[in-house]
């Protein structure tokens, strides 16, 4: 393909998973979907290799090719056109159960040319607690419904006995189902994008074209990191515990710059603990990715040929890269985001311009409970407002309320109205949190403060799952950390408790408020360095 | 009979385009007064009654209608210099507009500076009160916090108030009571209310817009005042329709009360005429690339209609009202070529503007613009520009183009080469983004050119993307003001569906839409007499999505089964799948009157049957050639031009490179094979 027909080939490539994401968004059924767009969609060739990825949450951009690797392990030369796939299990293509993929792949000319790969973080698994997150497991069993892929249809439809029994494990089977036809929508319209495509140029002409994208991105990549100084660096990341007693478990990462490649090696990370902060391996090698991509041009296309200069090693049986049967479904979080941490740390070192004060550690609540105004219906609603801020970095202070590094401004809090008309919640306050960002030449992005009053018709219960109630976010390059976290529940009667960052069954009376304080990002360079201008603006804007 | 008068207002001229009675097509020109555009706009119109031989009152006085297009609000936006702007919100949330609901753009770009909101964090000031999303009031609205508010607003000197509560969107009570307390203490401040802007549900999308129509509101309203009076002063009594950023127009109150819909309305005439030429046959896929002197705006028409969209960010704001799909770059043929940081040689971002404008205007301008390189490349006849009315200085050009190529070591002609080659590289790219970059293959498309600028850069971007076809309107300087009288009339009337229910009883439904349609007719039939249609949509999603989808209901019974039905073939077709048995919920309904402006008769140009003119020396990349020189305004239908050669008219240039060849199309384009 000449000049011109490759560029177009790229953005049309990159305009199918825009466009599939879109579908996702507006047609989903659960408000982690279609409010705070907890999802990702790529496009694999046939050998798995990524083609194309949407701008959507980072910490999926190097995972998905283990989907349609599972995908094509398990049936590989039985794959037929009209299959649709679907896994979770991250000893099995997945990064952590929530994470429900669908697979879906293109054929034209008799052969298979592409998967569709749609993954879609789900707001119930099964599994001991709702929501998702089950800070008391120590084994992935407790953590809810392994899938391992499986053919869930054939000829472009669903079996419906399948899809019963898998939302019958779940506990709002209704939003399941819902969001999963959203998700095989999703698909269709980018398999059928995509048969378009082969049928205009001819397979041949396509594929041979997609090659051609794969290795621009890869002479990219390494164009740039070519420009970096040599050596080798070692950086680490403290998370607060892993809810089973372990307290500051830490990842360690040595970065090894030569010539034009780049080698992460955390194998001196701790060993994996009980609790669910153990990471599985495409998680590891994905967040590994991401931070490389953080580092990297914002241009440079994310897909296979992007990652060719990326050496990855780790572990099996450190926390980073846990042994089949560990829990791991804080991983995605934590310890993702200290994966990255301990990389940007080392890092600082080489392109200290190109490091970023760390950005907020994520805290979630999930509750459930029942509305009174939808009788009978019952509710999962995941926190997503109060944002942690993002981190300084060379240019200018982090944006505020960006949210965390796994995400880096792609998780969206979505609309307090609409929280308000769907979930029996009251939002008496959320706005900036003053104070709350770690001081730098450039200071982090700050956090947020959020009263919710509960409003159920009876008691809800709600689990925590998170990190950053001890440790703040990173400062770098001379900035100052972040103060952390601070979440409580305040009672009518005024008797306060802090919460804890992984907890399972709190009660919840109508009546309680939730006070949360949220750690803004980490600062950049030096505070001494600030210009006065700065932090007089900050004083007359309430933000410092 | 009488005159119909369209406006463009551009960043270095403004272009009035005139229907006379007898359906004859004028254009005039005159420059832009970016201090005050209606000084602009009414020596264009004195230029325009010169042309057709009549005194500027007698013009005004036989003209119907004027439909205008400004860009007062889009340079308030981008340059940042709306109103002194404050904001009183609900208690407890006053920062939903810098919030942005946590979503960052360019996801991989983690050094991306943090945008600083249109109105600061001092100035965004609480007010204690609250509904719940059910309407019912929790806390009523405080006098105390509401006058306490009002104080600060009036010690800080804001000129604008945009007024956001939490809820509005269901019961807008509080807005207005608030609306008016600021209008008693602040008589002269203008104030928005966020549920009149967009009445809909997710606060962001309608704080942000009330946010921006706060911002350019007194900007937009204090133009628009002005130029009333002043048409009214030079004895015009017809209404004044301003050209919206979605492509409909409106007049100038509605214009003013809904000044964040202005932010597009410049480049919006264009697409409305390059909607029009494929009506007439040119095409049904084009790219409108609408060259003027300091930008250059850049659109697709694809099956012969524009693009709509509702998620427009201007200078980094969300505006959340209908818009077209348009891509502006800043650079035109007013730009000027510097020496940039870097040691290469650079196109823009400045412009000369106006005044000075290029050093060939010999008012002062010293440095190089792309005008100048082109007449020192003898691409533009230093006589004829803007038919005469303007003569160029090729010595002061060429001494300007030389200054700069002495910092390169090159003269002047390479140096004018290197700029005209650099300009086009980047009209090409800005192409790439409107088509390339959104999966689109240009090649299949036809570039229309068109603004004062283009004639002479088009040729050179289609080959760059590889388009085979270019094409130029007669009225290439005026295209967006023409498409400006060919645009229609629309009012649109919607309302959120309150209730419990979601869908109400069908005698509701019948009743709701009735009421919509006599609404939208009454609010057309106060600006135009004529004929009037209506259409109806509905937005509506299933029980737990959170976006709705925007069903057409034309010819379907309002129903709940008629409702349901159309609702689920929509979401068919437009996401492969529905789900029968589950909830449908009617979130908004819409009705939506139209009229046509009368407009006059197919173009019929003024034929100028001008002398043959003579040929001229031009340089291409393989030294000078004599080109014959075409008045393109006077070439028969069908005739052919190969070139090299120029085509002009008398406010376009277009230059034709060996090998491509031009031929007149009867219905009013030069359409050009280019090589």
């Amino acid at each position: 393909m000449d000049a011109v027909a490759l560029a177009v080939l790229e953005a049309r490539l990159s305009a199918i998973v825009a466009e599939m994401g879109e579908a996702l968004l507006r047609t989903a059924y659960s408000q982690i979907l279609n409010s705070s767009r907890d999802f990702s969609i790529a496009v694999t060739d046939a050998e798995a290799r990524l083609v194309a990825q949407a701008d959507h949450i980072p910490v999926h951009v190097g995972a998905m090719p283990f989907a349609a690797r599972a995908v094509l392990d398990a049936f590989g030369p039985a794959m037929q056109p009209g299959d649709i796939f679907l896994l979770n299990d991250p000893w099995h293509g997945g990064s952590h159960l929530p994470d429900l993929t669908l697979v879906l792949p293109v054929f034209a000319e008799g052969r298979a040319l592409f998967l569709c790969v749609v993954r879609a973080h789900q707001s119930d698994i099964g599994g001991a607690t709702h929501g998702g997150y089950n800070p008391g497991a120590t084994e992935i069993w407790q953590e809810g419904l392994r899938i391992p892929p499986i053919r869930l249809g054939e000829d472009g439809t669903i079996r419906p006995d399948l899809l019963a029994m898998l939302a019958l494990n779940t506990r709002i089977g209704r939003d399941f189902t819902g969001d999963l036809m959203a998700m095989l929508g999703a698909a269709r319209i980018g398999a059928q994008r995509l048969a378009a495509l082969a049928e205009k140029h001819g397979a041949g002409a396509v594929m041979a074209g997609v090659a051609q994208v794969l290795d621009l991105s890869e002479a990219h990549a390494r164009r740039i990191l070519a420009a970096w100084p040599d050596g080798t660096w070692s950086g680490e990341a403290v998370l607060d515990d892993d809810g089973h007693g372990h307290q500051d478990v830490t990842i360690r990462a040595t970065c090894t710059k030569a010539g034009d490649t780049l080698t992460v090696d955390l194998s001196a990370s701790d060993d994996q603990v009980p609790g669910f902060v153990n990471s599985s391996r495409p998680n590891m090698h994905s967040a590994v990715c991401m931070a490389f991509a953080y580092l990297l041009d914002p241009e440079v296309a994310k897909n296979d040929g992007a990652f060719r200069a990326l050496k990855v090693i780790a572990r099996e049986g450190s926390v980073v890269w846990a042994r089949e049967g560990a829990a791991v479904t804080l991983c995605t979080s934590h310890c993702s985001n200290e994966i990255v941490e301990a990389i940007i740390r080392a890092m600082q070192h080489c392109v200290p311009d190109r490091a970023m004060g760390g950005w907020g550690r994520r805290f979630r609540i999930a509750i459930t409970g029942e509305d009174a105004r939808r009788s009978g219906r019952r509710f999962v609603w995941h926190l997503f407002h109060a944002r942690p801020g993002a981190g300084g970095h060379a240019l200018g202070d982090g944006w505020n309320t960006a949210g965390e590094w796994h995400s880096a401004g792609g998780l969206k809090f979505g609309s307090v109205e609409m929280a308000e008309a769907r979930f029996p919640l009251h939002f008496r306050r959320h706005e900036f949190l003053a104070g709350s960002a770690g001081r730098g030449t450039h200071r982090g992005g700050v956090g947020a403060e959020l009263h919710l009053m509960i409003e159920s018709a009876g008691p809800a219960f709600g689990n925590t799952a998170g990190d950053g109630a001890r440790h703040g976010s990173a400062g770098i390059c001379g900035g100052e950390d972040s103060p952390p976290h601070r979440y409580e529940l305040v009672r009518p009667d005024g008797t306060r408790r802090v919460l804890r960052t992984k907890e399972t069954g709190i009660r919840l009376e109508p009546g309680d408020m939730l006070h949360v304080r949220s750690a803004g990002g980490g600062g950049w360079g030096p505070p001494d360095r600030r210009a006065p201008v700065l932090i007089a603006l900050d004083q007359v804007e309430g933000l410092a | 009979m009488s005159w119909v008068i369209g406006v463009d207002v551009g960043g270095t001229f403004t272009d009035v385009v005139g229907i006379a009675p007898d359906g004859r097509e004028w254009l005039a020109k005159a420059p832009s007064t970016p201090g005050d555009q209606s000084e602009g706009v009414l020596h264009g119109l004195a230029n325009l009654a010169v042309a057709a031989g009549l005194t500027l009152g007698e013009l005004l006085g036989a003209t119907a209608r004027i439909v205008h297009g400004t860009t007062v609000a889009t340079n308030a936006l981008l340059e940042r210099r709306g109103a002194r702007t404050a904001m009183l919100t609900t208690e407890g949330h006053r920062d939903v507009i810098a919030m942005r609901e946590g979503l960052k753009p360019a996801r991989y770009d983690l050094r991306l500076p943090a945008p600083i909101p249109l109105i600061p964090r001092a100035l965004r000031l609480p007010v204690r009160e609250r509904l719940r999303p059910d309407g019912r009031v929790e806390t009523p609205l405080d006098a105390g916090s509401l006058a306490a508010a009002i104080r600060t607003l009036r010690e800080a000197e804001v000129d604008s108030v945009a007024i956001c509560f939490l809820h509005s969107w269901r019961d807008d009570r509080h807005e207005k009571l608030a609306a008016e307390a600021v209008r008693a203490f602040l008589p002269h401040a203008f104030v928005t209310c966020s549920a009149e802007v967009l009445p809909e549900i997710k606060e962001f999308e309608r704080f942000s817009t009330a946010a921006v129509n706060a911002y350019v509101g007194p900007v937009v309203a204090r133009y628009l005042t002005r130029l009333e009076a002043r048409l009214r002063e030079a004895g015009f009594g017809g209404p004044v329709f301003v050209i919206l950023s979605h492509g409909g127009v409106a007049p100038i109150s509605e214009a003013v009360r809904l000044a964040a819909a202005t932010a597009l309305s410049g480049p919006a005439g264009g697409v409305a005429a390059a909607v029009e030429l494929a009506r007439r046959g040119l095409g049904t896929e084009l790219v409108t690339f609408d060259m003027g002197g300091t930008s250059t705006d850049i659109a697709l028409v694809q099956e012969g209609a524009a693009a709509l969209g509702r998620g427009r960010e201007v200078g980094g704001e969300r505006i959340a009202l209908e818009s077209l799909d348009i891509v502006t770059l800043g650079a035109g043929g007013g730009s000027l070529a510097h020496k940039g940081a870097g040691g290469t040689l650079q196109v823009g971002p400045r412009s000369a503007g106006a005044v000075p404008g290029p050093a060939a205007y010999g008012a002062g301008g010293t440095e190089p613009a792309v005008t100048d390189a082109n007449l020192v490349l003898g691409y533009l006849d230093p006589g004829r520009f803007l038919g005469g009315a303007r003569k160029l200085d090729r010595d002061a050009a060429r001494e300007a183009v030389a200054r700069l190529g002495a910092q390169f070591g090159i003269d002047a002609e390479q140096a004018a080469l290197g700029i005209h080659a650099l300009v086009n590289a980047r009209m090409a790219d800005g192409v790439r983004v409107a088509t390339v970059r959104r999966g689109v293959d240009p090649r299949g498309s036809v570039l229309l050119a068109f603004g004062g600028a283009a004639g002479l850069h088009a040729t050179e971007v289609a080959r760059d993307l590889g388009m085979a076809r270019v094409a130029v309107p007669l009225l290439a300087a005026g295209l967006s003001a023409w498409g400006m009288l060919r645009t229609e009339l629309r009012a649109q009337v919607t309302r959120s569906v309150l209730g419990t229910e979601a869908m109400p009883e069908d005698h509701a439904i019948a009743a709701l839409f009735a009421g919509l349609e006599a609404e939208a007719r009454a609010r057309l039939s106060g600006w135009v007499e004529g004929d009037i249609a209506t259409s109806r949509g509905a937005e509506m999603r299933y029980g737990e999505q959170v976006f709705e989808i925007a069903v057409p209901l034309d010819g379907v019974e309002p129903t709940r089964d008629g409702l349901r039905a159309a609702f689920a073939a929509r979401h068919r077709a437009l996401f492969t799948y529905d789900l029968p048995g589950e909830e449908v919920v009617l979130v908004g309904a819409r009705a939506a009157a139209r009229a046509a402006l009368p407009a006059g008769a197919v173009a019929s140009l003024p034929v100028d049957t001008a002398a043959p003119l003579p040929p001229r020396r031009i340089l291409l990349a393989d030294g000078w050639v004599e080109a014959p020189v075409h008045d393109f305004s006077g070439l028969p239908d069908g005739a052919e031009v190969a070139g090299p050669a120029i085509a002009e008219s008398a406010t376009t240039t277009v230059l034709l490179r060996p090998g491509d060849v031009a031929r007149m199309d009867g219905r009013g384009w030069l359409e050009i094979a280019v090589a």
